[in-house]
């Protein structure tokens, strides 16, 4: 296979698939194996490129949640009942009047430290899932294939990640300057004479490139009539209303079912539907889009595979997905496989484009005219 | 060159143009209407630790990972909505700038005790730029500084839209105050503003961080769903002033409100020459 980058978005669906997944178990096997899967498709198809190297911090956050929430259960108590068995006894600290009821440490029980750990791995787990998109995706291509929409907004968050190493750059110059002009080191006003300088700079560095965003035809207005500015106000209203209903109904388990998730559904698809109206006004051409190829299909389907799979297993074998809390977990062959499939990326997909890095300004410029422009 | 000019100190010039009257991201009533709603929404996506009812005869209940996806929808929906009619150039890069010095000022002070140094520029634009570009300005920054920092997270939708309601308060404060009084106000404001940022965000990461309490097993810090709202409240407040009000939320409005003090006067002035300056090439572009 050619080597390509696959397209950002693929590895968020396929991120996102098995990080829900993990939210659908508690069975530690399963969790375990569902961070291994995204470790290995890392480790496989990611690039040299900044926010590829960034995975490791995911792992250590991952495993500093787990650590804490077992450390939490063990210093403030609770998940045991009467009938658990006692692990270790430690003496309990009241709290004073305020907090009453509530006591600091007191006995440590297997169910609850099994419970702790069960629920922290889970969200360990969430978190490196997260970290593996944020580390296949390239960011800025991200940003760059978002909806219509958020053309503008879009455009703001390229514009300031674009930037950002320019303000080390002007911070410096500033601080030069200061040295130069032989005023104080010391003192709140230093702090001062650095902050408002280099914000000057930085808003007079924001009109130069609008000036050249307006140049590049940046300003163009859309051609949305007021009957479809209306349309698109009135499908966002009814979609966030739909979805405070569908959230109250998700919340109240008295309230009727049918109002739960099938509002929440509903109130999605007048969201997309709001959406799409909403970017219809922006018209614009993309600069080599990126493209959905079948090896992107197919990523982004492992992953959806995987949450699927993991869902319908509760009706199947519930304990497979919630284990007890007092034996060993047991995980049937099939779960096994399922969680498996979602390492087919890392086998079945082209490898990435090697890093070639450019000369950085030439870059810089470049990216920012193109965000004006595109 | 301004590096060379004279920083400017103390008030404001007397002729400036008050902030409501050339917002860089007007706030339409139909967006005020999608905010409010989404806001809404958005709380009780937050608070739903103290509003969940589980149903009847149900021994088992699991935190919501359904609105870690919801949420950015939400958070989409009224952003789409804000810029929908279009955003000048000029406020999009003034955005953008502003979203780069904040997300430069994030990891500076992440990760030591709390020192946060995104609030205090946030608030000050918010009150320059008005409440609708506080609202964008919170958002990005956020976003901004999570993928620069490879800060992005289940959590980051929680953030993102904690730091746009501190943005907007800081649009909606009264416009009258100025000078003395208007620092002291924006101070007082940073500091309910960092407390709340950190009661919200442990509110929704409490049943995250202890778990959920099963029945028979109650008796910890644990949530207990289905107890009535002040119980679950009282636990929450124990919890939080436990782990995180002392150390986390004290440091974030200290350090917001020693910069509000320190650079309040100066960085408001900067932003509101700004303004003027866009207001200013905003009246050329339409009168040729």
């Amino acid at each position: 296979m050619t080597a390509r980058d696959l397209h950002p978005g693929a590895w968020w669906l396929w991120a996102l698939g098995l990080a829900a997944a993990a939210s659908f178990t508690l069975n530690p096997v399963v969790l375990l194996l569902i961070c291994a899967v995204a470790s290995l498709v890392v480790m496989a198809r990611r690039t040299d490129a900044p926010w590829a190297l960034s995975f490791r911090f995911y792992v250590y956050f991952a495993v500093l949640v787990v650590v804490m929430r077992v450390l939490y259960r063990i210093v403030l108590g609770g998940g045991a009942s009467a009938t658990d068995v006692v692990l270790l006894r430690l003496p309990e600290i009241p709290l004073p009047e305020a907090a009453r009821g509530i006591t600091l440490l007191g006995d440590v029980t297997q169910q609850a430290l099994l419970g702790g750990f069960y629920d922290g791995l889970r969200l360990g787990t969430l978190i490196i899932c997260i970290g593996a998109a944020n580390a296949l995706a390239n960011p800025k291509r991200l940003l760059k294939s978002v909806p219509p929409a958020f053309y503008e907004i879009g455009t703001a968050v390229v514009v300031a990640l674009t930037l950002f190493p320019q303000l080390a750059e002007s911070v410096q110059r500033v601080n030069r300057a200061r040295r130069l002009r032989g005023s104080p080191r010391r003192g709140v006003g230093v702090l001062r004479r650095i902050a408002v300088p280099v914000l000057e700079d930085a808003l007079e560095r924001s009109l130069t490139l609008a000036a050249g965003m307006d140049a590049r035809g940046y300003g163009r207005a859309g051609s949305a009539t007021p009957a479809e500015r209306l349309r698109t106000g009135a499908l966002m209203i009814a979609a966030l209303c739909v979805m405070c209903v569908g959230v109250y109904a998700y919340l109240d388990g008295t309230a009727p079912r049918y109002l739960a998730v099938p509002a929440l559904v509903s109130a999605l698809v007048l969201a997309a539907v709001g959406l799409w109206s909403a970017g219809r006004r922006v018209q614009r051409t993309r600069y080599r889009p990126d493209r959905w190829r079948a090896a992107d299909l197919l990523t982004a389907a492992c992953g959806i595979a995987v949450a699927i799979g993991i869902d319908r297993a509760y009706d199947v074998d519930p304990y497979a997905v919630m284990p007890y809390l007092d034996r060993w977990p047991e995980v049937p062959w099939w779960v096994v496989l399922i969680a498996l499939v979602g390492v087919v990326p890392a086998l079945l997909t082209p490898p990435p484009v090697p890093d070639v890095p450019a000369p950085a300004d030439h870059r810089d410029d470049r990216e920012v005219s193109r965000a004006g422009a595109a | 060159m301004s590096i060379l000019r004279k920083p400017p100190v103390g008030r404001a010039p007397a002729h400036h143009t008050p902030a409501h009257h050339s917002p860089a991201l007007p706030l339409r009533p139909r967006s005020a209407i999608v905010l409010t709603i989404a806001s809404l929404a958005g709380l009780a996506m937050f608070a739903w630790p103290l509003l969940l009812q589980p149903e009847p005869g149900v021994s088992r209940v699991d935190q919501p990972f359904l609105f870690m996806a919801l949420l950015p929808i939400v958070v989409a929906v009224v952003v789409a909505e804000l810029t929908e009619g279009g955003l000048d150039s000029k406020s999009l890069a003034v955005l953008g700038v502003l979203t780069a010095v904040n997300a430069a000022l994030r990891p500076l002070g992440a990760g030591t005790a709390g020192v946060e140094l995104t609030f205090f520029l946030l608030i000050l634009a918010g009150r320059v730029f008005g409440a609708g570009f506080g609202f964008a300005l919170g958002c990005t920054s956020l976003f901004a500084s999570a993928l620069l920092t490879s800060g992005v997270g289940p959590w980051l939708p929680f953030q993102m839209l904690c730091a746009a309601w501190v943005g907007m308060g800081a649009g909606l404060l009264p416009c009258r105050p100025r000078g003395r009084a208007e620092i002291a106000m924006l101070v007082a404001y940073g500091v309910v503003a960092a407390y709340l940022y950190g009661f919200l965000m442990n509110l929704m990461s409490w049943p995250f961080q202890l778990g959920i309490a099963t029945p028979g097993a109650e008796g910890g810090l644990q949530m207990v769903p289905g107890d009535p709202l002040f119980e679950n409240l009282h636990r929450f407040v124990v919890f939080t002033l436990v782990t995180s009000t002392w150390g986390w939320d004290t440091g974030r409005a200290l350090t917001t409100a020693v910069c509000l003090l320190v650079l309040g006067p100066a960085l408001l002035t900067t932003l509101r020459r700004a303004v003027r300056r866009v207001h200013h090439a905003a009246s050329i572009g339409r009168t040729t």
